[in-house]
């Protein structure tokens, strides 16, 4: 039984949007972050199914580099979320608008 | 001082008073009441001045500023103080002050005392304004503040929702009639382009000035509206849910008057069919509410009625008097300045003024040491414990039926005499009313003062004090005295000489059809009247007494049924256009620059989601530009 590229395609589209939801609609910075996270895998599904179906390793290589980067920038991200708790005592976004003033 | 600075300042110091009254003692009850009655002393003081002063004797005080102007309409402020001003002054003054003392005793224990005298100065400047006013706009200005100050008044007893519904609905229907008197003012000075009443009247006597119709009565709107003529007289009745003195300054004496003094202020510019019309307009008026009289058991409706009833009678007469001039117009010379009918009409006027504040404060005094009970079925063997006020009430009820050598007599006599020369259909309303009004008033008297004590309340009566009885004892002696020319002279001045007085035999026919009146309608209401707690018409013949009280509510119901099912449905069909096509256009755009400015504001808000909002209108903008859709 072979899954046709649209498939994986649907999955990943479900997956971005739940993302994007989540990043517009809750309020808790951990998780805005894993909704990022959610939404950067959506695309990296996208791309090993491409490079899956045109038998190319281009996507592949494309996926090896947002894996490295991404755990780069999960260590940085949740230290900063770590740090505004410690600070601030809340990882509510709603609560954290120091910006406004 | 100048007369022209006294006038200033009597006309100033009641608004000082309710001013400071305003701003600094609306919790400093007793105060802010000592301020107003010793403005009204004041006003009183300054007006026996400029009355009595003998250097201001027969003189016209005038004296104008200019206030505003728009092009080329000018508008002034000014005073013109003659003969009918000092009257109508000595008027407002003189009771105005002793209604105020009277409010001492009966507002003693009112929660809002200072709202209420505060009220008093408000309209004291206000009906000194009309008073002394030398041009329409400027008695219009303040034509609306005595409404204003009306409206004050009758809701003082805000927490009751009759009084509420009772003082929108006085000024709801004055609008009414002064939308006409705008009319009128806008007119008169479109056609003369002036509105001062000197100027009118040089011009008026310059000849060659023909004067329609229409715009004498459109000022007469101002009248029927403020004087609650025919068919605006619903408010007047309605307007007794206020204390008992506004009723005496306010809704008999001084406001309700000012309709009349309006009239004769511009009897220069009436016509024969105007003149007819406001005639029968007072006869209808006058007939009407002294029949609605006889089926009242409050005792301020019956007071509130018979006021109707003798406003009537003033623009009656003031219409019948000019009818003489005018037809006979070479008769007269122009120069004479005051003519019977105006006479006649500001004659009734003073002693109206007199005697009805009288029955009004009687009546406060009645309403104070029963206890707040209003109800003359409920009250009764009150002459035994309120000797001064059955004895001054007394008074004011032969003053107001027309009891040779009183007042009364000869004020209405003079109009019946009037009536007599001109009118003898006009005569015979007019004398039947009289019979109705000594009727009602002698059934009113006989019921509350005689019999048994019929509650609670009148068991316990008590005489009141002597800031509530002094004044009823003035206005009693004014009442007795207000008739006699020598006395009437001294104020009105060259105004008195123009009242209508019968002669010789005349004299005679007159005095005996004054007592004829007095004895029928009297005698068979003190025969028919039982002092009980039923009304003897309604239960002897139920159909007279029921037809009566339709007839009184008629109005009501024509004018409830008028508002509630025509013009209220019409109101909506008209809002609803315009919410959707006047009101939509610019609420829309409105709109549309209120998401501009919401959307702006989440740059700057600090919300992280307003971010991501705008973050993904930037990726938008960026990938239409790419794609070359912009």
């Amino acid at each position: 039984m072979t899954i046709s590229l649209n498939a994986f395609l649907i999955v990943a589209g479900l997956l971005f949007a739940i993302g994007f939801f989540g990043v517009l609609l809750r309020y808790n910075t951990l998780v805005l972050y894993m909704c990022l996270e959610l939404m950067l895998n959506a695309t990296t599904l996208a791309l090993v199914a491409f490079s899956r179906f045109n038998g190319t390793p281009d996507g592949n290589t494309f996926v090896f580099f947002i894996i490295t980067v991404a755990a780069a920038e999960v260590a940085v991200g949740l230290a900063i979320i770590v740090q505004l708790y410690r600070r601030r005592g809340t990882v509510q976004v709603d609560e954290l608008t120091a910006l406004k003033d | 001082m100048t007369p022209v600075t006294t006038t200033l300042a009597l006309l100033l110091l009641p608004l000082a008073s309710a001013a400071v009254i305003a701003l600094f003692l609306r919790r400093r009850h007793n105060l802010a009441a000592a301020l107003s009655v010793l403005a009204a002393a004041g006003i009183a003081a300054l007006a026996a001045c400029l009355i009595f002063g003998a250097e201001n004797r027969g003189q016209t005080i005038t004296g104008s500023l200019e206030w505003l102007t728009l092009g080329p309409l000018t508008l002034k402020l000014g005073f013109l103080v003659d003969d009918l001003a000092k009257l109508m002054l000595s008027v407002v003054a003189f009771v105005g002050f002793l209604i105020h003392v009277f409010s001492l005793g009966y507002m003693h224990d009112d929660a809002a005392k200072a709202r209420f005298f505060g009220g008093l100065s408000v309209f004291m400047f206000s009906m000194l304004g009309i008073v002394l006013a030398d041009n329409l706009f400027m008695i219009f200005i303040f034509w609306e503040l005595v409404g204003f100050s009306s409206y004050l008044l009758i809701n003082h007893y805000n927490q009751k929702q009759s009084a509420a519904d009772a003082s929108k609905k006085a000024f709801i229907v004055n609008r009414v009639g002064d939308f006409g008197f705008l009319l009128g003012i806008i007119w008169c000075w479109w056609q003369f382009k002036t509105v001062n009443l000197a100027e009118l009247t040089a011009l008026r006597w310059q000849g060659g000035t023909a004067i329609s119709t229409a715009l004498p009565l459109l000022l007469f709107c101002g009248a029927v509206g403020k004087s609650a003529q025919f068919p605006l007289q619903v408010w007047l009745p309605d307007a007794m849910e206020g204390p008992t003195p506004v009723s005496a300054l306010i809704h008999a004496a001084t406001m309700v008057a000012a309709g009349i003094y309006m009239l004769c202020r511009i009897n220069f510019l009436m016509t024969v069919d105007a003149v007819q019309a406001i005639m029968w307009i007072g006869v209808a008026t006058a007939a009407y509410a002294a029949l609605c009289a006889v089926v009242q058991r409050d005792i301020k409706k019956v007071l509130a009625y018979s006021t109707l009833s003798q406003l009537g009678y003033m623009v009656a007469a003031f219409g019948l008097g000019q009818l003489v001039w005018l037809e006979w117009p070479q008769a007269d010379t122009p120069h004479q300045l005051w003519f019977w009918g105006a006479a006649a009409a500001m004659f009734h006027l003073t002693t109206h003024a007199f005697f009805k504040a009288l029955l009004f404060l009687g009546s406060g005094s009645v309403i104070a040491g029963c206890h707040h009970e209003q109800d003359i079925f409920k009250m009764g063997g009150l002459w035994k414990k309120m000797p001064v006020t059955f004895w001054t009430f007394t008074i004011g009820v032969a003053a107001i039926v027309g009891l040779p050598f009183l007042s009364g007599f000869f004020s209405k006599d003079a109009i019946l005499y009037l009536a007599f020369l001109n009118n003898k259909a006009v005569f015979g309303i007019l004398t039947a009313t009289a019979v109705l009004t000594a009727f009602y008033m002698v059934r009113m008297w006989k019921i509350t003062f005689f019999g048994e004590a019929r509650s609670h309340e009148s068991e316990h009566a008590h005489e009141t004090g002597l800031t509530m009885t002094l004044p009823l004892i003035v206005l009693a002696i004014l009442s007795v005295v207000g008739g006699y020319s020598g006395i009437f002279s001294k104020i009105a001045g060259s105004f008195a000489e123009a009242v209508p007085e019968a002669h010789g035999s005349a004299h005679t026919g007159m005095l005996l059809l004054s007592c004829g009146i007095l004895l029928l309608g009297g005698g068979v209401a003190w025969v028919f009247y039982k002092t009980e707690a039923t009304d003897s018409l309604a239960a002897k013949s139920p159909a007279a007494f029921g037809l009566l009280v339709k007839l009184q509510e008629l109005f009501d119901r024509l004018y409830g049924y008028y508002v509630a099912k025509v013009q209220q449905r019409f109101a909506l069909v008209l809002d609803f256009f315009d919410f959707i096509f006047v009101a939509g256009v610019p609420r829309f755009t409105a709109q549309i620059t209120s998401w501009f400015g919401s959307g702006a504001r989440l740059l700057h808000v600090g919300s992280l989601h307003g971010y991501v909002y705008w973050f993904l209108f930037g990726a938008a903008l960026c990938w239409a530009i790419a794609t070359g859709l912009l």
